[in-house]
Formats: structure tokens, sequence, C-alpha cells
């Protein structure tokens, strides 16, 4: 899937994180800020990393702005922002690997 | 406690004035140039949490005393945000106190500049390295080679003028190389992309000159808000300064600009003004300032202005003297094509 435009999901508040995708330059390109980033950053990392491959996505600038947000939350962010960037708004990305 | 969130596009009427009232309590003025505000209001419908933008800057942002603490400028940044990409835009920039650097640095901003009363940052991780590279690789080798001495002009060039080539021309006679460093904010009669290319063509014979493409980080929305609402404004409120803080400090040097040269100004009270802090900045971060008398045709000093007032009416004849031949063809290929 192709990164078309810059959206964003999420929001700056406590327990959320804040996810921007913009058009890469032929790679994923992945900046996270965190309060927690020395005890969880390798977790957060590895869930965005997952959903991205999940999305058949490895062309992006993604930023993560972490407000200590769960793993199914960043998980929904990343969707929600890809949906956005994508104008994909039936429901293709919830749920498991995308299919065709 | 719940907030009611309440959006102007911008504010208008009595919500303007509460928020106004606001910003006052908290040290701080509502800008002109203001395009969407949001407020967090309380139960008693009072303003507890405001932000705005203009641009893709974010501004006016504040937390009530009572208040601070509990996240609230999270809420309002993320408001902005949301706003700013719904635009299109998603490098956003935004100014506030020194004092507030942590927060904002929690909040996923980095700091491009900070001096002892006002803190410039970017959403961007190495937003400004990026900027400065890309200048840097779209010079020649030559011009970082010691000894060589490089100038600056900066310049909107809406559009490109025998006014401006004048000013390359007679900075390449004391420089071996010129960088010239063309705006690329959207809302001067011709766009970007066009004055770009205008001046690339109007410059393709003088090998010296380095035509740049800048970004946010040269007198833009952020760096010096009042310079695209000129009409509306008093010189002394131009705040300019930031923009030549952030070229003192951390642009001249990346490029080795050692002179800055600009036309004198007659007219703009705004330009004059800049012109007039430029002398008083940049020295004392050792670049000179060289103004130079503006090229004269028949009419008297040739300004872009003028070209438009005869672009606007068709008259090419009147353009013809002020122009380069590049910019000519330019213009009238496209007021026949108004679209393209």
């Amino acid at each position: 899937m192709e990164i078309k435009k810059p959206a964003m999901a999420g929001t700056l508040e406590s327990s959320d994180c804040q996810v921007t995708v913009e058009p890469g330059d032929g790679k994923i390109d992945f900046v996270l800020e965190s309060a927690v980033i020395n005890q969880y950053g390798n977790r957060i990392r590895k869930v965005i990393m997952e959903t991205l491959k999940n999305l058949d996505i490895d062309n992006v600038r993604i930023t993560v702005v972490d407000k200590g947000a769960l793993d199914c939350t960043i998980k929904a962010r990343v969707e929600g922002a890809v949906s956005r960037s994508t104008d994909q708004f039936e429901n293709i990305l919830w749920g498991g690997r995308r299919k065709s | 406690m719940e907030f009611i969130k309440l959006e102007g596009r911008p504010f208008k009427g009595k919500e303007l004035e509460l928020l106004k009232d606001f910003l006052k309590r908290n040290d701080l003025d509502y800008d002109q140039g203001i395009e969407y505000s949001v407020c967090l209001l309380d139960e008693n419908y009072q303003i507890r949490a405001a932000g705005s933008a203009e641009q893709n800057v974010l501004k006016c942002i504040a937390v009530d005393e009572s208040v601070r603490g509990t996240g609230l400028t999270g809420s309002i940044i993320s408001y902005l945000t949301q706003y700013e990409f719904e635009n299109g835009r998603s490098h956003i920039l935004m100014y506030t106190k020194p004092d507030n650097r942590d927060m904002f640095e929690d909040l996923g901003f980095y700091t491009v500049l900070m001096t002892d009363d006002v803190l410039f940052m970017e959403n961007r991780k190495n937003g400004f390295e990026e900027f400065i590279n890309r200048l840097i690789s779209e010079s020649p080798d030559e011009a970082f080679k010691p000894g060589v001495v490089i100038g600056s002009i900066v310049a909107n060039c809406n559009p490109f003028t025998y006014g401006h080539r004048y000013l390359v021309e007679q900075a390449l006679t004391c420089c071996d190389y010129v960088h010239v460093l063309v705006l690329a904010d959207n809302r001067s009669s011709f766009g970007a992309e066009e004055r770009f290319f205008m001046v690339q063509e109007g410059l393709k014979d003088l090998p010296r000159a380095i035509v740049h493409q800048v970004s946010d980080f040269v007198i833009s929305a952020a760096t010096f808000p009042t310079y695209f609402i000129k009409e509306k404004i008093r010189g002394e409120m131009a705040g300019c300064r930031l923009d030549l803080e952030l070229f003192g400090r951390r642009i001249a040097p990346a490029l080795r600009i050692t002179t800055r040269f600009v036309g004198t100004e007659p007219v703009c009270v705004v330009t004059g003004h800049y012109n007039e802090e430029m002398k008083k900045i940049l020295p004392q971060y050792g670049i000179a300032v060289t103004e130079i008398e503006r090229k004269r045709s028949e009419g008297g000093a040739i300004s872009a202005s003028e070209v438009r007032k005869w672009y606007e009416k068709g008259d090419f004849e009147g353009i013809k003297g002020l122009v380069p031949e590049t910019t000519l063809e330019y213009l009238k290929k496209k007021k026949k094509r108004p679209e393209a």
C-alpha cells in the first residue's frame, strides 16, 4: 500500500499516541518520542513495524509521539493514519491482515 | 474536569473578544493573520485553554494557570495538528517562550533556534538540518573552498525583474558566488514554483549565482509573519527579528555567507524596517549588509509591484523594459493560459 499524502491519527493526551505519516523516500523512516522510550521503546517499535508490514507499507516517513499508549492503541492509530493518507475508509484496514 | 471544545475558522464577534481577553490575561496578543483557533471551555463557558494556527504555524497557545499540569497543552496541540494535516500541511512550526522547551519537546517538537526571549520549534526531527543539507547539495563544491567570498540575496521575485538581476550582478562584482534564496510562500500573486522557475531562467547565464528555493526557514509565515500582509501592518510591528537571527546564526554560517545584499527600499515600511533591523543584527554574526541603490528605468526605481500592475492590465509594452526576456516570455505565456 502506498502513502499518498500526509495524514495523522491520535492525540497527545495521556494513554494515547499521535501518529503522523508522510510519503517516504524509498524506505521506512521512523521517529519515536516517548517518556517511556527506555522501558518500552523496542516494544513500541516492534508493534509499529508489524502493523506497517501487515499493511504492506515499506515507503513511509512515520513519526510517533507516544503518551503511554497500549499496543492495541498504537496499532489502531497507525492503521488510522494510513487509512487517512490513502483515503481508504471502507473496513479494509481493521482486524488483521489486509487481503489482496 | 470536562471541557467543551470550541473551534473558530477564525473566531468572530463575541467569541473573538473572549479569546482576546483570555490571551491578554496570559500576556499574549491575538495575531492578525490567524485562520483557525480552538478553545477549551469549562462548564461556566470560560476559556481555560486556547491555541491558534496561521498557515503551518501554531501560535497564541495558552493554558489558564488554574488548570496547568493537566495535559491541556497536549489537547490543544493535538487539535491544531489535526487541523494542519487536514489542510495538507505536515511540516508544522511554532514559537513559544524558552521556558516551555521541555513541555513542547515532550509533545514532539524540536528546537530550531532559541534566543533570550523566543524559542522556535518544528515538528520534524532534523527538519532544519535537512533543509541546510539540501542548500549545500545544490551548491558547487568550489563555493565551500577556503578563501572564496560568498554573498547572499533573499528575494520573493514576484515576478523576477531587472531589479533583482541587477542586484545579483552587483553582488557578483565583489563575491565569487552568490546564493539567491527565493521565497517559497504561496500567498504571492505568482506561485513558489513559477517564481523559482523565472529566477532560474533569468540567471542562467550567470553560473556563479546559485539559485535555491527556500522553505519555512527564510521569510516565512513562521519567521516573519507580517511580510506577506504588509499592507495591514505598521513597520515597528514587523516581527522580523527571528528571521534575521536564524539567518545570522544558522543559515549563513552553513553556506559561509559573509555579505548579504539588499536593494534600497523607498516605499514599503515593513521591508524598510526589515532592512534596518538587518543592519543591526547580522553584523553581530560577522555578516556585512550591503545596501544597493535600486536599478532605475525611465519611470523610476524598478519594482515587482509595478510589473504586476502592468501584468494585470495585460500591458506587455509597459513591462518590457522592466523584466528580462525570460520573465517577459513566461508572463505572456501565463496570461494566455492563466490556469497553467
